[in-house]
């Protein structure tokens, strides 16, 4: 059977039989990993196979795997699996406080196999107009990962997320027919099909490219939270629990950025990439300032890195802005690297709330004593998000200064420096406001987590460390492979 | 002759029913007016079809008619009974002020979206278009105007037909799979806002979305 093919069953299978499943929670918590790692398994073989230079096409190219599309599928893969696993854990300590019932912890775990199988569609779809349906999906499959209680709080957190991302996608679905219907005839092939469009960019109107593109900003920007169409972000992610969180600012923010590059691609190579640079760096730099002065207010440590997801959205912004090679290498690298920093965040979230039973940071301390694994991996978490070098996001953030440095766009510079040392000394602030000093409520889990119930927390540092001191070939294949496609070198 | 006629006289109907649709003050009125308005948007679709013999238009308008003609409204109207809800909330700008203004912002964004989209158009029609656009603007403005979460579910509705509008006069020609994805995306966003709002009415008392104001900062 074709590993594509594969990919757009199985998840979706895993779901409904999960769905089916009797309610024992050991049962459900074992089924729950091992179908996860199976899921996992067969989205990076796929990858493997575009870094072994193969393609991988399905129903005459309406599927397909790009190198783009391998890393945001490997981010699934990865990132997702290690959100899953923490779930387990969580969803234990969720049961064990009585705040959800095993039925709903089921519906839960077999709710994000069908949150993974939208994510892996809108990344695998060569049709725009099906990439957007599926895009539109992953929202629909994700309202009752974040509302999961009845209470106040999470319905109110379900509306906004379904409202504000509907009504803003629908702008992105204007750009997909609009590009559709300036390419209908006037290029070879399907119209519909990314590979095409990107191929046949310069025989495109540069006028409706123009506002294809604002309606694509306006549509995926809403969903991968710039600003100022964010504003569902901060409820959403700071009221889900902490796995979800993960997943969701680890994961489906870049699949809507990736439907963002794609047009982006198209575009830059119909207009030219001046248009699109200057609209990226206007979002991005917007995006960055709005997150930044948000940053410095919160003392809840959930909406903190729910603004910290909005601020590096802006970065990945900012890195297409800044634009030339390496300024794409940098905003595609940042996707990943945020990625596995967002869920370190936000799963160490989960064993924060844990402890002191609160999200405020105000009424925290002493984690280092009460829990010193947690506070070191909260400590990474924080260090990467800073841009601290040796950890991922450094890399990233390095690189586009460097491309900024080499077009000689100092001002551009100066504007990325000052943001990033708002959010710097916001994050520090609020680290050792949690991790030091005495606590000013009440510790509800006097002691650190099982190791086993870190390791995934651990792999997530690992992985943050590694990509920040090494350079994995395979990866940096892939992102190379994407900025020569972007650039069509 | 006579068919674009009828073609321009469906489209000024269906602009006219998304005004009911946003105006309307029982929750009953307001969906039979959409079921309306979707039963003419099938009428467009058929006679689209008849002038232009484009089959994939006759296959949509089947679709159309058993999902959303039929399906979407009977859903809306059970919701509407389960909750025992009558009258709309005062919106903002109050009863009369908001359909007006909803009114005069969508008619003058669809007059700068029309001219472009007709550049690109497969059909050429001028009056369908700019109502394809205007009812988008009057499911916006639904969300932005109207309070009540019954509404912003029509209002999604309202711009997911002016969407549909689009596709059929722009882009008929995609893939038969497209209108699949977006309708089935239609129908289950429906769905989950409807379990949605019975929690909301459940937590809240209300349909009014103005009172959730629990997450901010």
């Amino acid at each position: 059977m074709d590993l594509l093919l594969l990919i757009l069953t199985v998840p979706f299978a895993f779901g409904v039989i999960m769905f089916l499943m009797p309610l024992h929670f050991k049962f459900l918590q074992t089924f729950h990993i091992l179908l996860s790692v199976i899921v996992s398994s067969l989205l990076l073989c796929a990858v493997g196979k575009v870094v072994n230079k193969e393609v991988l096409s399905l129903f005459h190219d309406f599927i397909f795997l790009d190198s783009m599309g391998a890393i945001f599928l490997s981010l699934i893969a990865i990132t997702g699996l290690l959100a899953n696993v923490y779930a387990t854990t969580y969803m234990k300590w969720e049961l064990e406080g009585g705040h959800i019932s095993l039925r709903e912890v089921k519906n839960y775990f077999a709710l994000s196999f069908i949150f993974t199988w939208t994510m892996s569609l809108s990344v695998l779809c060569n049709n725009i107009a099906f990439m957007w349906a599926a895009i539109e999906a992953t929202t629909l499959a994700s309202v009752f990962l974040v509302a999961v209680h009845n209470d106040k709080k999470s319905t109110e957190s379900g509306y906004k997320y379904i409202v504000l991302c509907s009504i803003g996608l629908a702008f992105a679905l204007y750009a997909t027919i609009l590009l559709y219907s300036a390419a209908n005839g006037k290029i070879d092939g399907e119209a519909m099909l990314y590979t095409n469009l990107l191929a046949n960019a310069a025989s495109l109107d540069p006028m409706a490219l123009k506002l294809v593109f604002i309606f694509a900003l306006i549509g995926f920007g809403t969903k991968a939270g710039l600003a100022p169409t964010h504003t569902w972000l901060p409820d959403v992610h700071a009221e889900g629990p902490a796995p979800t969180s993960a997943l969701l600012s680890g994961v489906l923010l870049k699949c809507a950025m990736l439907g963002l590059i794609r047009y982006y691609a198209v575009v830059a190579n119909g207009v030219g990439f001046d248009f699109v640079e200057t609209v990226m760096v206007v979002s991005g730099t917007l995006t960055l300032f709005v997150s930044a002065f948000f940053l410095i207010r919160q003392h809840n440590v959930k909406r903190m890195f729910a603004y910290h997801s909005i601020a590096h959205m802006g970065v990945i912004a900012f890195g297409l802005g800044v634009g030339g090679a390496i300024g794409l290498f940098a905003a595609l690298f940042h996707c990943a690297a945020h990625s596995f920093t967002k869920a370190l965040a936000f799963c160490s979230t989960g064993n924060i709330a844990r402890i002191y039973g609160t999200k405020d940071m105000t009424k925290m301390g002493n984690m280092i004593r009460i829990a010193p694994l947690t506070a070191v991996l909260f400590g990474i978490a924080i260090c990467s998000l800073v841009g601290v070098p040796g950890f991922a996001i450094f890399v990233s953030e390095f690189l586009i200064f460097k491309a900024a440095a080499i077009d000689g766009k100092y001002i551009l510079m100066g504007i990325f420096a000052v943001a990033l040392a708002i959010i710097f000394i916001a994050d520090f602030s609020h680290f050792f406001l949690a991790s030091f000093g005495k606590v000013e409520g009440k510790v509800e889990h006097n002691g650190e987590m099982k190791l086993s119930e870190n390791l995934p927390l651990i792999a997530l540092a690992v992985l943050i460390v590694s990509f920040g001191i090494w350079q994995f070939d395979s990866f940096t294949f892939l992102l190379d492979q994407s900025v020569k496609t972007i650039l069509k070198q | 002759m006579a068919t674009i006629n009828l073609i321009d006289i469906i489209a000024v109907l269906m602009m006219g029913t998304s005004f009911a649709v946003f105006s309307l003050r029982q929750y009953r009125h307001s969906v039979l007016a959409y079921a309306l308005q979707t039963l003419l948007l099938v009428a467009i679709f058929l006679a689209l079809y008849d002038k232009y013999d484009s089959h994939e238009l006759l296959v949509w308008s089947v679709t159309a008619f058993i999902i959303k003609v039929v399906c979407v409204p009977l859903y809306l109207l059970r919701l509407i009974k389960k909750l025992g809800v009558v009258v709309d909330d005062e919106p903002v700008g109050g009863f009369f002020i908001s359909p007006v203004v909803a009114l005069s912002f969508s008619l003058a964004v669809a007059m700068m979206f029309y001219k472009v989209f007709i550049h690109f158009s497969i059909f050429k029609d001028v009056l369908p278009l700019f109502a394809a656009s205007f009812i988008f603007m009057m499911g916006i403005f639904g969300f932005i105007l109207r309070t009540s979460f019954l509404k912003q579910i029509l209002s999604y509705c309202l711009f997911e037909n002016g969407i549909h509008l689009s596709l059929a006069l722009m882009a008929y020609t995609s893939h038969e799979l497209v209108e699949v994805g977006i309708l089935t995306d239609a129908v289950f966003a429906v769905i989950i806002m409807s379990i949605l709002a019975k929690r909301f009415y459940a937590s809240y008392g209300s349909l009014n979305t103005s009172k959730a104001v629990n997450l901010r900062g």
